[in-house]
This record gives C-alpha cells, sequence and structure tokens, in this order.
C-alpha cells in the first residue's frame, strides 16, 4: 500500500543543514495499524507531514498506491489530501466555530459530496466513535478532550481515506482516554479497512500495533 | 453549511472585534460619502453658477450707466462687426427708454416716493448737453406731482430677456414672447403695469402717438421695477424715440467660458474707446473660488477616507488571518484547496465592508447635508458681496449671495458609488489575506500549540 525509498527531508535552519528525515526507506502493507516511535525531535512529525503529502522531501519517493506522491503537482496533492489521507492531530485542531457534526461534514464538502449524503455520514461517524447524538451541534469548546479527538477522528475518517495519519493522538489525554482512543482507533483499523500510522510515545501502545518503527535523529533504527 | 456560510458566520466570530471594525469602517465610508455628496453638491453648484452667470460680455456706451451720465449711445452699425468677432455666438441689443406722460397714455404701477421725487428733481436740473441723459421733464417740472416714468426696453433678441431687463427670472404669464426681430408695433407688458392700465392680451395702448399691441404680459417675481416696464422689438423703439440705430447696451454671448476674457478683449479693442467692456470671469472666479477650494478640500478627504478605510480592512485582514494560520493549515490539510480558503476569508471581508457600508451610507446620508452647508458656510463667508449691485445688473442676476445654498442631494448614483468604493476596499482586504492565506504551511499544522 505505501512504499517509502530513501526519503529525505532537510531545514536549513540556521545556515546549517539539518535532515529531520534522513535517508528512511520501508513499507506498510494494506490495513495495517503501525506506530513510529522516537525521541523528540527525531523526525516522527516531519515524516507523518510527507506521508500526508502537507510537505515535500527534498529527496526520495513516496509511493501510495502505485503512485509518487513526492512527484505530484498542487492540484493533485489537494485530491490526495482530501480523499486518500486522513490526519488527527496531537491538539484535535477541530475548527471552533464549527459544531462537532459540522467538522465531521467539512472534508466531505471539500470531496464534492451531496449535502444530505454528508450529514448522514457525519452523524453515522460520530455515533460510531462514541459522541452521543445530543453533543453532535456543540461547539468543540464544549466537549471533553478525549471528546474533541473523537470528533476528530470521525472527521478523519469521513472521506473514507486508504491512510489515516495520526500524530501524537493520545498526548494530550490521561492515559484511560488515551487508551479509549488507542483502542478506537484499532477497531476503525480493522472496521473501516483502513492503514492507521499512530505517532507514539507510549511503548505499551506501540507494542499492541501491527508493526513499530523505530526513529532516531531522523534514521530508521529497527 | 457551505463557503457563504461560514465566511459570513467568521465575521461574527470576535464581536467586540466586528463591532469596532464596522463602526470605525462604517465612520470612515460614511466619511468619505459625505465628501463625495459635498463634493458632487459644490461641483453643481460651481457648474451651476458658471452656467447662471454666463459666458456674457457686457458691452455699455462709455460715460453711461442707465439714464445717467454722459456721452453718446452705441449704434447697430457699431455693434455688428461685434458678432462676427471669433467665439461670439450672439448679441443681445438694448436701447432704453423712459415714458412719461407727455408721451405715453400708460400710468406706472410705480409710487414716485421720496426716492422718485429726489430722482426727478436732480434729473431735471443737471440738463447736460450733449448726451442723450437728463432733462426729460421739461421746465415747468412740479416734483411734489412727480409720477415715475415708465420704462420701455427695447430688445433685438428675446433669448434672455431676464439679463436685458434687469431681472433674474421673467416668466410669460398670458400671450406669447414678442418676435424681436419685427418691425409691428407690439410690445409684452409688465404684469403690475397691465393691472394698472388695465391691459390685456389684445388690448392698445398708446406711445409717441402710436398705437401698440399687448402681445404678452410677463411677471418678473421679487422685481417690482421690472414688473412695471414694457419689452418692445428695438427697431420699434428706435424709430418711436426718434433714436434711429442708437443702442444703450449690449450683451455678447461668448461660446466658452474659457474663451471669456480673450472675446472680451477683442471687442474692447474692436469698439475702442467709445464703451465700455467688460465681463463676468473676474466676478465670478471671486465667487466660486471658495467653493473650488471646498472641492478639493472634500477631494482630498474622500481619497483619504478610502485610504483609511482600505487601511482598516487591511489591517483586519492581517489580524485575523495570523489569527487562524493553524486553522487554515487545518483547511489545507484536510483537504480544501488555496482557492477554496481564500474565497472563505474574501466573503468573510465582503461581509464586513457591506455591515460597514451599511452603517458608512447611514452616516452619509444623515450627515452629509448639515457637513456640506458647514463646509461651505466657513469657507464661502466672504464672498457673499461679491459680484454686488454691478454683477446683477450687469450680468442678469448672477445670484452670487445664494452660492451657500447648496443642496446636498444623495443620489443612487452615489450610494453606487459608495457600494462600489467598498467593494474595492474589501477586495483589498480579500487580496492581502489570500495572499497570506496562500503562505501559510499546511505542515504548521503539526506544530504543537
Ligand atoms: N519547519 C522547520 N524548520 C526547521 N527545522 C524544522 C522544521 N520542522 C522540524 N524541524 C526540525 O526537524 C527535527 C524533527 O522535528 P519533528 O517535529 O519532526 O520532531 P518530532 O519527532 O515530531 O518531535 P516531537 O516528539 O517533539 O513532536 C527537529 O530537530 C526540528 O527542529
Ligand atoms: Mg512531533
Amino acid at each position: 500500500m505505501l512504499k517509502i525509498d530513501n526519503l529525505v527531508r532537510s531545514f536549513n535552519s540556521g545556515g546549517t543543514e539539518v535532515n529531520a528525515v534522513n535517508n528512511i526507506s520501508f513499507e506498510v502493507p494494506s490495513n495495517a495499524f503501525v506506530s513510529i516511535i522516537g525521541k523528540s525531535g527525531s523526525g516522527k512529525s516531519t515524516l507523518l507531514s510527507l506521508l500526508g503529502a502537507l510537505d515535500k522531501p527534498t529527496s526520495g519517493s513516496i509511493i501510495v498506491d502505485d503512485t509518487d506522491i513526492a512527484k505530484l503537482h498542487d492540484h493533485a496533492l489537494i485530491k490526495y489530501r482530501c480523499n486518500t489521507i486522513g490526519f488527527v492531530f496531537q491538539s484535535y485542531n477541530l475548527i471552533p466555530n464549527l459544531s462537532a457534526l459540522e467538522n465531521v461534514m467539512l472534508p466531505m464538502e471539500f470531496a464534492n459530496q451531496a449535502k444530505s449524503y454528508r450529514r448522514d455520514r457525519a452523524v453515522k461517524l460520530l455515533n460510531e466513535v462514541g459522541i452521543s447524538q445530543d453533543k453532535h451541534n456543540r461547539k468543540p469548546g464544549k466537549l471533553s478532550g478525549g471528546e474533541q479527538q473523537r470528533v476528530a477522528i470521525a472527521r478523519a475518517l469521513s472521506n473514507k481515506p486508504k491512510l489515516i495519519l495520526a500524530d501524537e493522538p493520545t498526548g494530550n489525554l490521561d492515559s484511560e482516554n488515551g487508551k479509549m482512543i488507542f483502542n478506537l482507533l484499532h477497531k476503525l483499523s480493522k472496521s473501516e479497512k483502513t492503514t492507521i500510522i499512530v505517532v507514539t510515545h507510549d511503548l505499551t501502545i506501540a507494542g499492541k500495533t501491527d508493526k513499530s518503527f523505530k526513529l532516531s535523529d531522523g534514521k530508521l533504527i529497527k | 453549511m457551505n463557503i457563504f456560510t461560514r465566511g459570513i458566520r467568521n465575521t461574527f466570530r470576535n464581536l467586540i472585534r466586528t463591532f469596532s471594525v464596522v463602526f470605525i469602517l462604517g465612520l470612515s465610508i460614511g466619511l468619505s460619502l459625505i465628501m463625495l455628496i459635498s463634493r458632487s453638491a459644490v461641483n453643481d453648484k460651481i457648474n451651476q453658477t458658471k452656467s447662471s452667470i454666463g459666458n456674457s460680455v457686457s458691452i455699455r456706451p462709455a460715460g453711461i450707466n442707465g439714464f445717467e451720465g454722459g456721452g453718446n449711445l452705441l449704434t447697430t452699425d457699431q455693434l455688428k462687426p461685434v458678432s462676427s468677432l471669433p467665439h461670439v455666438t450672439s448679441i443681445t441689443e438694448t436701447l432704453n427708454d423712459r415714458l412719461t406722460s407727455t408721451n405715453t397714455s400708460l400710468q406706472s404701477s410705480i409710487t414716485a416716493g421720496s426716492f422718485g421725487q429726489r430722482q426727478a428733481n436732480i434729473n431735471n436740473q443737471s440738463n447736460t448737453p450733449g448726451g442723450n441723459g437728463g432733462g426729460r421733464f421739461g421746465a415747468n417740472f412740479d416734483p411734489a406731482n412727480f409720477k415715475p416714468p415708465v420704462t420701455l426696453t427695447g430688445i433685438n433678441n428675446t433669448s434672455n430677456l431676464a439679463s436685458a431687463i434687469g431681472a433674474t427670472n421673467v416668466i410669460l404669464t398670458a400671450g406669447a414672447n414678442i418676435d424681436a426681430s419685427s418691425s409691428s408695433n407690439i410690445a409684452l407688458v409688465g404684469s403690475s403695469l397691465a393691472t394698472k392700465n388695465n391691459l390685456k392680451v389684445g388690448s392698445n395702448f398708446t406711445i409717441y402717438s402710436t398705437s401698440i399691441e399687448v402681445i404678452g404680459i410677463y411677471d418678473t417675481p421679487n422685481n417690482t421695477f421690472s414688473n412695471s416696464g414694457l419689452i418692445m422689438p428695438l427697431s420699434v423703439v428706435q424709430k418711436l424715440s426718434s433714436q434711429p440705430n442708437q443702442v444703450s447696451s449690449a450683451n455678447a454671448s461668448i461660446d466658452s467660458i474659457d474663451n471669456l476674457n480673450s472675446a472680451t478683449a477683442a471687442i474692447a479693442k474692436q469698439l475702442g474707446s467709445t464703451a465700455d467692456v467688460v465681463n463676468s470671469q473676474t466676478q465670478l472666479t471671486n465667487a466660486i473660488a471658495p467653493l473650488q477650494s471646498v472641492s478639493k478640500l472634500s477631494l482630498i478627504c474622500l481619497i483619504g477616507a478610502v485610504a483609511v478605510s482600505s487601511l482598516i480592512i487591511l489591517l483586519t485582514m492581517i489580524m485575523i488571518v495570523r489569527e487562524r494560520r493553524r486553522e487554515i493549515g487545518v483547511f489545507k490539510a484536510i483537504g480544501a484547496s488555496n482557492f477554496t480558503v481564500m474565497m472563505q476569508f474574501a466573503i468573510e471581508s465582503v461581509t464586513f465592508t457591506l455591515i460597514a457600508a451599511i452603517v458608512g451610507i447611514i452616516i452619509g446620508v444623515i450627515g452629509s447635508s448639515p457637513i456640506t452647508t458647514l463646509l461651505v458656510n466657513n469657507s464661502a463667508s466672504s464672498s457673499t458681496s461679491v459680484g454686488g449691485n454691478f454683477g446683477r445688473r450687469a450680468f442678469g442676476g448672477a445670484s452670487v449671495n445664494n452660492l451657500k445654498q447648496i443642496h446636498a442631494a444623495v443620489g443612487w448614483n452615489i450610494l453606487l458609488y459608495g457600494l462600489i468604493a467598498s467593494l474595492i476596499i474589501a477586495l483589498v482586504g480579500s487580496l492581502v489575506s489570500s495572499f497570506l492565506i496562500a503562505k501559510v504551511r499546511p505542515a504548521e499544522v503539526m506544530r504543537v500549540e
């Protein structure tokens, strides 16, 4: 499903080149649940933004279903982000003045889905991630952190992406809520048939995934 | 929920900011509108004043003013070459005459009063030789029984009747206008004179032992003197009063106000020392100078206000985009195109501006009239006496006194300009925000706050 070859992303900070992602190659099969671990500053987020086409690699290729997204033009990249990828962030990143339901409907609007379809699917997804009906019309500010992250997961799922990228999705949550979110992702990777790559500090979480990669100074060590 | 509702909803995301921005922007747009309205009112007034003063050159025999002074009247022959000078479009010649009981059956509708008696006395005693003025009432004159004479104006062109008889406005109340080139014994009679002498259209009266038919009755509002006069074709007056060829004053019309000075000089050169040739240019320049400075001032204010409005929306949009950098990144990360995000912010900027425009239009409509009056009164107060008596008589009542009476009208076109200006302002805001939005890297969403 996903094949990375000699991926490099370097930043020029204060005159010196820093390779945040330094020549990484690996493969992830379809519907796998994969974790990436590593110390702070090891390049996990940088790698994830390359996979999600939020950033362009300095060199190397990212093949997703036979397409090298490193070579795609802007318009195709927007489509890729919209239809193939679902993002879950550490700080939820919900749009604060939209309700939970509207947040989940948003990516489907960008994918030009009909309004009734958007609403039906958003309601279904919110129920699936455990947000009760009475909270669908609440703004993110009136939801708990765990609830916000569930809404964010529902939003990531809305366009039926092949790949969900989660950057420390449990990082802002207590261990109990973190575990619930992790279990939810795990369950969804099976029921929605998506590949999930999750960045985490939590080694017990990493131990439960199908596969775990460890990064250190931009390099893959295991 | 779509891009429009989101854009509009975002406008009200921070109510205090929205209120302040709308208020300041509205004030600024209102000021622009007020300036636009003042400017167009003042410019209208300038043009109206220019056209009311007219592109006319006054030609008067040297040494004569009305029935005062001495010297020789002008002649039709003398004036003939004037009409063929460049830029002279037409020439109105008049011959004034005073009819007393010795040469008319008409009774003046003006009572003598103390002024009339004194004037009559002076006129009778100062029998200046060589001139046409003076000594018209005979040796047995008794000032106590004095009856004011009837003023007769011979005219060769009725296109500018009012100026020819020194009134601001002449309204034909009955009958028809006279044909000024006619040699028939016909007349227009002032309404007061007609009432006094029971004259109606079709009636006859006698001057110089000749029967004259009343063709029309005219009224000159607010001018009792002109209202008791007679107007007849020039050639008839010349013949009956035994002043063949004579003209007591003339007005030359010039094709454009820009040629007024050169044409005046040409006419003066043509007529030499026999005539005093003046135009209204000097009076006009003095009269409208303060208005022109108001017009200039309001243009500067207009440009300033539009610039300030643009700056306000520009800064607001910069502030908003900076504040929502992360959100913009999220939009891009979940599949929105740059264009979609830009449009959403553009709608927000347009909504801001439109609300402000409505506030501005209300301020503009309420404020334009008093502010125009204030501006004009402050700068035009020194011009009230310009024009004066001479201006009024010579140039047909170029009513400089009412220069201050400016009507600030709020037309649809002005509201339209206001809206267009607002949209331009909104566009400025949108363009700036678009530029900043395009620069937001979607990868920034990965940064933890
Ligand atoms: N835009 C950037 N410009 C310059 N350097 C950057 C940029 N983004 C990341 N880096 C650098 O790249 C390296 C990897 O950063 P990254 O955010 O990927 O680390 P991380 O593994 O996600 O760390 P954490 O666990 O703290 O989130 C760091 O040294 C960081 O300073
Ligand atoms: Mg990170």
